[in-house]
């Protein structure tokens, strides 16, 4: 679709000039090239109008990630007061298109940071969240929606129901421990010994999930407790004859631990632990173990 | 077990030069992002060892120039008026004319330089044996200081867009090609790393974001470059085991994605970077590798999808790292060959001795 010849009558277009032998020229539609055209002639004297609006509209139907028209669209929408809700709908449906855009994402924070109104944010995020639930551009933003509205009250349960519909979900995980440490109200210490059972509860369910394992001694360095309380669960699995790598190398982080305090024994089988890692049951990252076996040897 | 597929050089060395003479229009959406683009062709080109053999030298040239002709140069009587937009442009899409000596006039409303592209400028014009004697140092130094934010991150243009790890690894990188800290306040960015190190010991593109391939090589590179990995890295044993944790075959991002062509660079120049990309298995991920390599040469993301120029350099990149045979060394820190660093290092006025 051309765009409209006596709107844009008085302009003569800008054609883009790339030297006599362009590096990585892009063969673009006629349509985009002409409407970069006008935009050329106009943006050089800042046009702010309607017409301008509708070009910038154009030109990211065929490039949502021009930084530069999105910034240009941003002044002339401020400039002719338009109302900016309407322009969240149109933002929607392009994030819905394009859910991986740096630019769609800042753009709606850029809209929403000028109207201070997020009461519309979450159930759009989640929406996206729906579709893929690890889509890292909707965490960013939906952090910043978080901290900026102060929304920390219901994320605790949002979090819950994705660990519960996939408790591989590693996103899911990292969002729980910004909602539990990043919140301005920090969680007691009964709360964070109930927050540990719950995880082991989880690490039970699938041993062999990386997430969670992560997780528990991140909750551990932080909480200040031992890294210890954990040998029990790793020997737990063990038992049950599961093989779980990560069950595995938690034991050596324990016995490591505890033949930096002198223990001849736990240094023992921490070096015996990592040749069974390195030979069997973690072998892609052999020589990962046989260094962190040299480690142990030399304390 | 099925044969592995061999590495298909020249079908790869046909992609690259493709992507420097005419991209598909598919690529629009990158058209602010030409200059990066054309270095994942140049570079991947140099790794190969083809640059010079395939690229005739007049034609090396004009390409220079058309680098050239992306930077904003401050204006001369009044330096003022643009500083904050100097630096390199991805493509000349603003509108001033064609200028192989660079844009000194340049005050339009919605025209500015970005750190992604004036890093990857600089290196291009590096491969390219330019050396960097039209860059104007000292107006990209200045004009770093308008883009760092209060927190230690850096933006990609003063125009406000989002600010993260990419663009405070640029502006560290730039710095150091430049070889002038003095754009960056490097006590706010070695806070910002510290704190956007997670629970898991991986970075992510800030603080409290989860932990990320991409991310946390700007932030280990960055801090090599600024000689502060020590003190910027909260622990480089538990770093390095989330780093070694993210391979499956190939290395994922992320911990339970799948496995990705670009994480066998971000993750494994990490690794090379703290000295201990050893402890991989090469095999699984040169193995990983050709499953994504496209029969007609290029790499795409995952196994059978469509290449792109973006992951055929990051997988000929990742092959480098573990010095397959017929490839140039690369320099994991700036991410071009160690034959482009020489040239800089042995060339440029920046480094030389006085």
């Amino acid at each position: 679709m051309a765009l409209e010849a006596e709107v844009w009558s008085d302009i003569k277009p800008i054609p883009l000039d790339d030297g006599p032998d362009p590096l990585a020229p892009i063969a673009y539609d006629a349509e985009y090239s002409e409407a970069m055209g006008y935009f050329r002639a106009i943006s050089q004297r800042d046009e702010r109008s309607e017409r301008a609006l509708k070009l910038t509209e154009r030109i990211v139907e065929y490039n949502p990630a021009h930084y530069t028209i999105w910034h240009y669209r941003q002044q002339i929408l401020f400039s002719l007061n338009k109302n900016l809700n309407e322009e969240l709908d149109f933002v929607k449906e392009q994030i819905e298109s394009n859910p991986k855009n740096y630019q769609l994402w800042h753009h709606r924070q850029v809209l929403v940071e000028k109207l201070m109104d997020a009461s519309c944010e979450l159930p759009f995020i989640n929406e996206i969240l729906n579709d893929d639930a690890k889509n890292y551009h909707a965490w960013t933003y939906r952090q910043w929606i978080i901290r900026t509205f102060n929304l920390w009250e219901n994320e605790l349960d949002f979090v819950n129901k994705l660990l519960d519909k996939d408790v591989r979900n590693n996103s899911a995980w990292n969002q729980r421990y910004f909602t539990l440490f990043f919140n301005p109200t920090k969680p007691t210490e009964e709360f964070l010994t109930q927050e540990i059972e719950y995880v082991i509860e989880k690490i039970k369910m699938a041993p062999n999930n990386i997430s969670p394992w992560n997780y528990i001694k991140g909750i551990i360095a932080k909480s200040n407790k031992d890294i210890g309380i954990l040998e029990e669960l790793c020997k737990e699995i063990e038992k049950q004859d599961i093989i779980s790598p990560h069950a595995i190398g938690c034991l050596v982080d324990i016995y490591e631990s505890r033949a930096r305090k002198g223990s001849a024994t736990d240094k023992e089988e921490g070096i015996r632990i990592c040749t069974l890692l390195a030979e069997k049951h973690d072998a892609i990252r052999k020589k990962y173990w046989e260094y962190r076996k040299v480690i142990l040897t030399s304390l | 077990m099925p044969t592995e597929k061999e590495f298909v050089r020249d079908k790869h060395i046909s992609y690259l030069k493709r992507g420097l003479t005419l991209l598909p229009k598919q690529y629009a959406s990158n058209d602010t992002n030409r200059m990066t683009l054309a270095f994942f062709c140049l570079s991947g080109l140099d790794l190969l060892g083809a640059l010079e053999s395939e690229i005739p030298e007049e034609r090396r040239k004009t390409w220079i120039d058309w680098i050239y002709a992306q930077q904003i140069l401050p204006d001369e009587r009044n330096p003022e008026i643009n500083e904050k937009i100097c630096g390199f442009r991805g493509s000349p899409f603003s509108g001033l004319p064609f200028d192989p000596n660079g844009s000194r006039e340049s005050r339009l409303p919605f025209d500015a330089a970005n750190l992604a592209m004036t890093y990857t400028a600089l290196t291009s014009l590096l491969i390219l044996g330019d050396d960097l004697s039209r860059v104007n140092r000292s107006s990209i130094i200045n004009s770093l200081k308008y883009l760092q934010k209060d927190d230690g991150s850096f933006t990609q243009t003063y125009q406000g867009m989002e600010s993260d790890m990419r663009f405070l690894y640029c502006a560290v990188v730039i710095s150091y090609i430049l070889n002038d800290f003095s754009g960056i306040n490097i006590e706010k960015a070695i806070d910002y790393i510290k704190n956007s190190q997670s629970y898991d010991f991986g970075i992510g593109q800030g603080p409290g974001e989860e932990s990320h391939g991409g991310s946390t090589y700007c932030a280990i590179s960055s801090l090599y470059m600024l000689n502060k990995l020590d003190e910027g890295l909260l622990s480089k044993e538990k770093t390095l085991f989330w780093l070694i944790s993210r391979q499956e075959s190939g290395f994922q991002g992320r911990a339970n994605k799948p496995p990705d062509t670009c994480y066998s660079f971000w993750i494994g120049a990490s690794l090379k970077i703290l000295d201990k990309l050893e402890l991989i298995n090469y095999e699984q991920n040169h193995n990983f590798l050709m499953q994504t390599q496209a029969k007609f040469g290029g790499f795409a993301k995952l196994i059978d999808n469509y290449p792109d120029v973006m992951h055929t350099y990051l997988g000929i990149a990742g092959l480098s790292l573990m010095n397959e045979p017929r490839f140039l060394e690369l320099d994991p820190a700036i991410n071009i060959s160690k034959k482009a660093k020489e040239n800089l290092l042995n060339n440029c006025a920046f480094h030389k001795q006085k």
